[in-house]
């Protein structure tokens, strides 16, 4: 799988770039700030690309600015944001504005190499991966309001993954349960919650999102 | 008045002296020899009037030789003169040698003179009549004086009123048809008082600036003299001290013509009220403890005399504040006293900065009469208006040098705060008036209140702006540190992770599960430790303020909130960066401190921008009770907020939940 890395901070993006190598990717470039990326990717488009969101030269969402660009001109590239910290409207707006196939985790997950590389394969398969303490945050603030109060504690936990990005497959998989069952889950926490059930994943995952954010 | 000047300045002609002394002479031998002659009580009058009006009409037509007031002055003074001294020498017993004819000069021209001294009233102060109407008056007034002293020469009219020693020199028939034309035709005297008062009433009423002050010399002369007349006639039963006091008027009217720049009257006036009041009042009091208590109780006088001085001394104070205050009323008038002018500036001084400018120019208005009054704030080189009496209704103006302000009959007083400009008074009086020397010196010492708060001011501002520097110095400081970790510690500890992550892949790879145990336990506690110093760079200074504003960034607080929160931001455009910060610091402060001690169950925040000031209010349902000041870091924020002219509000009745609130002035 060809991934190309954007960073600033030339430590961690060559620790990345070697980590990343080890786990069977193929480092087909390299960046340092969002111009530099989109730049790459236009010369060769990658599988996926992986990039801090904050980087020179304004030190803000640089990383989101040319994750969009390059999602105008190559839709196929998958989109994994790295950040120091993960804020709920920089989620929102990946949610919003990306189509599926986008990333958004916390710097420390990269430690982490085995369910990193998980991560990457799954935005580069269009899948959806939110950090799970941004969503354990908003979760936990629910947890003594309703209606969050009316689901059981397994559908607590489906909730916290689908935030995350988890599709039903993956569910499955994860809390050990039949498709089925899963399915069943979920369907009981839209309609608790009032949720519209969507087809698409990242749909699923922006109302989930959406859900908690609102007070 | 140009002309008044211009004659001002012209040295006296020889023959114009010689004509003056000449006049005196006559005059002075007839009323010194009419003097002579004896005492008539009746007569005492003319001979006053005619030496005062004719020494201070020579006067005022020797200094200012074209004032026509002055020749007015004469002319009334020599017939008078002459009538006295007719009088005297008809009135003479036993008779004099051709005393029919020397009386008779005294008797016919009356109407002539009261008509002329009229006229000289009526011109009073520059000798010209106001107007086409009140030149018609006076010609018609003359006139009729005229006829009346035809009458008067041709027949024994009014001989019976003054009874000379002889009677009338000219014998003609028709005496009884001029004596019945007489009973109607000597109403016109009355008439010629009327007039006369009508005229200088009227005069004084549209009368501006230094005429009114002129004008209030003459009156306030006549009234004294009246009142005199009155008081002598009551009191001692005898006109006297009313003749008396008729030389005030031509004396008062000549200081008013030639003097009145130097001599205010309204002090004089203020004063003869206050006393001529008192001295009513304590005669009242003392008529009527005496005579009245004394009729009704039986004591004896020399207790009710000293009852009645205990009284007058304890009343007394408090009678004449009052009387003061009447006086003042009604001199002053509007115009504040000096006093009051002080007490109201101390009044505004309680005031925020601009209400306290607006006060300043509203009281000097106040106090010297002025129609337009401004306070410039700024160097000599520079000054800005600041505020304005009455409100400017076109365009304000823009700044100027102290040079610059003066022109077009504009009064500038520099305030001057240790040897340097710090500001300026500049104000205009209604057309041709000028401050007189009292509003100059109550001006002096306003202008001397209002440097002093302009240099307060002044100083209070360099504070506020120290102390805004200082709060946007440390936000710098902390956006830089937060910058600093981000990019190198944070950065650097991530790194680590990574290479941590390695070597615990490897040990398993390797088969040593104690030592990927390990690794894997020292990664966990490095990730904690970036967790820490990640949640310790996001209080510092989030990024998302400085990047995206302050409804990202209040939403990010609520986001990681433990109570549900509920976000109102109506912020239409980019604040200053010190505001956002202050204000995203103390939204997030409150949330702290409501999810730490309120045990609320829900939390409002709302964040509107207004008419230039950012209202920021965090509100919860908790249990209240919380104080600023207690390691709340609620202390901290409100040095802060007063750095930006705003001050922190903290509402929190026991078990009635917590609302924090501030209003932050933003431009």
């Amino acid at each position: 799988m060809r991934v190309i890395v954007a960073d600033d901070a030339v430590l961690f993006r060559e620790g990345m770039v070697r980590i990343l190598t080890e786990v069977a990717f193929e480092v087909v470039g390299q960046a340092r700030d969002g111009a530099g990326l989109v730049e790459l990717v236009r010369r060769d488009p990658p599988d996926v690309v992986i990039t801090d969101l904050r980087m020179p030269p304004g030190f803000g969402d640089e990383g989101i600015e040319a994750a969009a660009e390059i999602r105008s001109f190559a839709p196929q590239v998958g989109l994994m944001l790295l950040s120091q910290y993960v804020e709920v409207h920089h989620a929102l707006r990946l949610m919003e504005e990306f189509d599926g196939a986008v990333g958004y985790l916390l710097k420390d997950r990269v430690s982490d190499l085995g369910a990193f590389a998980v991560d990457v394969r799954r935005v580069a398969t269009g899948e959806v991966v939110i950090d799970p303490e941004l969503v354990s945050g908003l979760v936990a603030r629910h947890r003594r309001r309703d209606p969050l109060a009316e689901l059981t504690d397994r559908e607590r936990e489906v909730l916290a993954l689908m935030a995350q990005g988890l599709t039903n497959a993956a569910l499955s998989q994860e809390l050990v349960l039949s498709p089925k069952t899963i399915e069943g889950h979920v369907r009981s926490v839209f309609t608790k919650l009032g949720l519209e059930q969507s087809e698409r994943d990242h749909r699923r995952v922006l109302a989930v999102l959406q859900f908690l954010r609102r007070q | 008045m140009s002309a008044a000047t211009e004659a001002y300045q012209q040295a006296p002609s020889a023959a114009r002296e010689a004509g003056g002394a000449l006049v005196a002479l006559l005059v002075a031998t007839l009323i010194g020899y009419g003097w002579y002659l004896g005492f008539h009580l009746e007569n005492v009058h003319n001979g006053l009037i005619g030496g005062s009006f004719t020494a201070v009409g020579l006067y005022i037509v020797r200094m200012r030789p074209r004032h026509r007031e002055g020749w007015l002055f004469v002319a009334t003074g020599v017939l008078h003169g002459v009538m006295f001294f007719g009088r005297q020498y008809g009135l003479h017993e036993p008779a004099l040698p051709a005393a029919a004819w020397l009386g008779w000069v005294g008797v016919w021209p009356l109407p002539l003179a009261i008509a002329l001294a009229g006229w000289t009233l009526m011109a009073f102060p520059d000798g010209r009549l106001p107007s086409l109407r009140w030149r018609v008056a006076v010609v018609a007034m003359m006139a009729v004086a005229a006829v009346l002293a035809v009458v008067s020469a041709l027949w024994p009219v009014e001989y019976d009123r003054i009874g000379l020693a002889t009677p009338h020199p000219l014998q003609l028939p028709g005496a009884e048809a001029a004596e019945r034309f007489w009973g109607f035709a000597r109403f016109s005297y009355l008439l010629f008082q009327v007039l006369w008062t009508v005229a200088v009433v009227g005069r004084m009423r549209r009368a501006r600036g230094d005429e009114v002050r002129q004008l209030r010399w003459l009156v306030y002369a006549v009234v004294m003299a009246i009142v005199l007349l009155v008081a002598g006639l009551l009191v001692f039963g005898s006109p006297v001290p009313g003749a008396l006091a008729v030389p005030l008027i031509p004396v008062a009217a000549g200081i008013a013509i030639l003097k009145f720049r130097l001599y205010d009257i309204d002090p004089v006036i203020n004063k003869t009220l206050v006393v001529g009041a008192m001295l009513l009042l304590i005669t009242t009091g003392y008529v009527v403890i005496v005579v009245g208590v004394g009729a009704l109780v039986p004591a004896d006088e020399r207790v009710l005399t000293l009852v009645t001085t205990a009284v007058v001394a304890v009343a007394f104070e408090p009678l004449r504040r009052r009387a003061q205050l009447l006086a003042d009323r009604l001199v002053y008038g509007r115009r504040t006293t000096p006093y009051e002018a002080l007490s109201q500036l101390s009044a505004h001084l309680e005031d925020a900065p601009q209400e306290l400018l607006d006060g300043i120019a509203a009281t000097v208005a106040n106090a010297v009469g002025a129609t337009e009054v401004v306070v410039w704030v700024g160097g000599a080189e520079r000054l800005v208006p600041q505020a304005w009496w009455p409100a400017p209704v076109d365009e304000e103006e823009g700044p100027a040098s102290l040079a610059g302000l003066g022109g077009s009959r504009r009064h500038v007083r520099p305030v001057v705060h240790r040897g340097s400009v710090r500001g300026a008074i500049t104000l205009r009086k209604p057309a041709d008036e000028s401050l007189t020397a009292s509003e100059d010196r109550l001006l002096a010492d306003l202008v001397a209140q209002a440097g002093l708060v302009m240099v307060q001011q002044h100083q209070a501002r360099e504070m506020q702006a120290a102390a805004r520097r200082i709060v946007t110095a440390e936000d710098a400081a902390r956006r830089r540190i937060e910058r600093d970790l981000h990019d190198g510690a944070q950065q650097r500890l991530v790194t680590l992770g990574l290479e941590l992550g390695v070597l615990a892949e490897q040990a398993k790879a390797s088969g040593d599960m104690v030592m990927a145990a390990r690794v894997g336990q020292t990664r966990s506690q490095l990730l904690e430790a970036t967790a820490e110093l990640r949640e310790l760079a996001r209080g510092l200074h989030p990024m998302v303020l400085a990047q995206s504003g302050l409804e990202p960034a209040l939403g990010t607080l609520v986001d990681r909130s433990a109570i549900p929160v509920r976000l109102h931001v109506a912020v239409a455009r980019r604040l200053p960066g010190e505001v956002e910060a202050t204000a995203y610091y103390l939204v997030s402060e409150a949330l702290t401190n409501s999810a730490r001690h309120s045990g609320a169950s829900v939390v409002v925040v709302n964040v509107v921008s207004v008419d230039g000031e950012l209202r920021v209010e965090v509100a919860d349902d908790g249990r209240g009770g919380a104080r600023p000041g207690e390691g709340s870091g609620l202390q901290g924020l409100a040095d802060r907020l007063a750095a930006l002219g705003a001050e922190l509000r903290v509402d929190s009745p026991s078990g009635g939940g917590t609302r924090i609130s501030a209003v932050v002035p933003c431009g």
